[in-house]
């Protein structure tokens, strides 16, 4: 450790688990989910259809991880409230010191670390916001999924019984009209592809907001020097000393 | 008849597209019961004004009573009712002209009634709704005119509150209506649709353009086109979607009218669930081919030629609705995804934006770029002028009100 520094606990063992748990799976659905929208590359055809199961491969590895994320969702949404390490609604509250808060950490970020003006050794309420909507858009993710996964079970029979599909109309069926609107359509009746092309759509902000998460985390590892990006790895990060 | 609406109104408000196809035997004893003295009861009336016998007709086209028994045991299945009620549904049939049916048509094609006008060889199906008491239709009667729409008068007026409407067509709401008039007086089809539809006992809107819409409501819809549950309030309607709807589904909604007096369950969409309630995908002859990841890449390829699946090539059956890769087209003869082509997703809302582009819907530019050329230049010449207007406005009383201090400063 570098001398004057101090190091910070930031994330507990089982943030650090789901957060690579929700990588490597998120990456996975964005690759399935691509072939089962439009299947980008061919099968041999040399091959019988018995002896291949490709595209089937792909849709149980997308519900696979899908399911992994909704399990991990649930858990997620417990902590915010109940985490006995930090609780993130408390960063979420628009209350005058999160604004504030929220504010200088954007400033931070636009006029490249010239000014910095909050304290850095704990989660911060812009983060905290930028997360949420993650984990809105993985939530909308979770209902549609679930909404276009209840029309293959329209029999009304599941392996697991015949309370999972009525739950999934119970829980999901509202998405339809909610997509119809979000999609912009200007049809009276709402129709499921709306709730397809919802899906589809929210996929590309998730990999636009992938896109930003990274920048920002390697950004802020440069310009703060306080090593953020080895808080997903030990789960600390240093700060010097006179901070904390 | 109240307590008919009630009923309706409960099975409207359910959602999902499951069926219960096991209510137990005491619910199919009490039904039994009910349908056996409604036939009964139907069996004493005489078909009025219908001179056509449905035995002679069966006869004359070559069916004999085996394969119309054949026929009636396959109809009981796809009502989703036990093979007890075989007889009941066969006497259902032979008293299919007893219910008195007008036929409209709005905005649309004449699809339907072609569809079932020109199958190659009438079968059951077909020949059943040639013997249905057609009071009115427009298409394939002789009268026209004034003529017509006499006629039109009389069967409303000898069978209020008693006739099946059948819609089929979508009903042009813009201009106050004025896309599409009917008969002689010029009257609009909404109105021609909310007059007829008065006195129905149950409207039956047939075909996509008057379930949803359809193609006259693409986008972007000129005439302002909506389907029939968009207009029509407070009476049973059942939707009966896809373009051309399905001959086979029609008579089972009949025949399930007849048997029971009711409308068949229905979904969220009001199409019944014994035809509504599989997915095509499910019961694809060619699904093996897309779980193996095997495609038709483009038309007439090696893949097409090996009856490979067509999604790649914009095939809607995974998220279309409909029973006709069951009971197909022509009786069992074919159907879309047998000839090589796809499913376009006719049954579904909005289908021809949403479903019928040919390819898969992440390659699919959903709607015109800004909604249409003409229409997204009139908005912003609209909205450019009357910011213009506003700027001239505010320039135009502050020169007014600076010109007066001056006059002031000068005098």
């Amino acid at each position: 450790m570098k001398a004057g520094h101090k190091q910070v606990k930031r994330m507990t063992a089982y943030m650090r688990l789901n957060h690579w748990v929700v990588a490597f799976s998120m990456v996975a659905a964005i690759i399935t989910g691509l072939y089962i929208g439009h299947p980008y590359y061919q099968t041999f055809i040399a091959d019988p259809a018995v002896t291949k199961y490709v595209m089937a491969w792909n849709r149980w590895v997308h519900f696979m991880v899908a399911i992994i994320f909704d399990v991990s969702s649930i858990v997620i949404a417990y902590m915010y409230f109940f985490s006995r390490f930090e609780q993130p609604y408390k960063k979420i509250l628009p209350t005058g010191k999160n604004i504030k808060e929220f504010v200088e950490v954007l400033l931070n970020l636009v006029t490249l670390n010239r000014r910095k003006k909050f304290d850095s050794t704990h989660t911060d309420s812009f983060n905290t916001i930028f997360f949420l909507v993650f984990h809105l858009m993985l939530g909308w993710m979770l209902l549609t999924g679930l909404q276009l996964y209840v029309h293959g079970l329209e029999s009304g029979l599941s392996s697991i019984g015949n309370w999972w599909p009525w739950m999934l109309h119970l829980v999901t069926d509202w998405t339809i009209p909610v997509s119809n609107w979000l999609i912009g359509s200007a049809s009276s009746t709402a129709s499921i592809m709306d709730v397809r092309i919802s899906h589809h759509l929210t996929m590309w902000w998730i990999v636009a907001w992938i896109v930003f998460h990274i920048y920002y985390q390697v950004w802020r590892t440069i310009f703060w020097k306080e090593g953020d990006i080895g808080i997903v790895v030990s789960g600390t990060k240093f700060v010097k000393e006179d901070k904390a | 008849m109240a307590d008919r609406i009630e009923g309706v109104k409960k099975l409207f408000t359910s959602k999902s597209a499951r069926v219960e196809t096991n209510r137990g035997d005491a619910h199919y004893e009490k039904l039994f019961q009910s349908c056996q003295t409604r036939i009964e009861e139907l069996k004493t009336q005489t078909p009025s004004k219908n001179r056509l016998d449905i035995d002679d007709l069966l006869e004359d086209q070559g069916v004999n009573r085996r394969d119309f028994m054949k026929w009636a045991s396959a109809v009981t299945g796809m009502l989703m009712l036990p093979a007890s009620f075989t007889p009941l549904v066969a006497d259902a049939a032979l008293l299919m002209n007893r219910a008195p049916v007008i036929w409209i048509e709005l905005s649309d094609c004449a699809g339907n009634t072609e569809a079932m006008l020109r199958s190659d060889g009438p079968k059951i199906d077909e020949i059943l709704l040639d013997i249905i008491s057609l009071e009115f239709n427009e298409t394939i009667m002789a009268a026209s005119g004034h003529q017509a729409e006499a006629q039109l008068e009389d069967a409303m007026h000898t069978f209020k509150d008693k006739y099946l409407l059948f819609v089929e067509g979508a009903v042009p709401m813009g201009m106050n209506g004025q896309f599409g008039t009917i008969g002689a007086e010029g009257e609009t089809m909404h109105d021609h649709l909310q007059r007829v539809a008065k006195h129905a006992a149950a409207i039956v809107a047939v075909g996509s353009c008057a379930t949803f819409g359809g193609v006259p409501a693409a986008s972007p819809n000129p005439t302002g086109a909506v389907g029939v549950m968009d207009v029509v309030k407070g009476k049973p309607l059942i939707n009966i979607p896809a373009c051309p709807a399905n001959p086979a589904n029609m008579v089972g909604v009949i025949i399930h009218y007849i048997l029971t007096g009711q409308v068949p369950e229905l979904d969220s969409l009001l199409r019944p669930k014994f035809a509504f309630g599989y997915r095509i995908h499910d019961n694809c002859e060619r699904r093996a081919h897309f779980d193996a990841g095997e495609f038709v890449e483009e038309w007439g390829d090696e893949g097409a030629k090996n009856n490979f699946c067509l999604y790649k090539v914009g095939c809607k059956g995974p998220m279309t609705f409909n029973n006709c890769s069951i009971v197909r087209y022509n009786e069992g003869v074919n159907w879309p995804v047998g000839v090589g082509r796809g499913c376009i997703g006719c049954s579904e809302p909005d289908f021809w934006d949403k479903y019928a582009y040919e390819r898969p819907m992440a390659d699919a530019h959903i709607k015109a770029p800004t909604g249409g050329v003409e229409k997204t230049v009139d908005e912003f010449g609209l909205g450019l002028l009357t910011a213009a207007g506003i700027g001239i406005g505010i320039h135009a009383a502050a020169s007014i009100v600076a010109g007066k201090k001056e006059d002031g400063g000068e005098a």
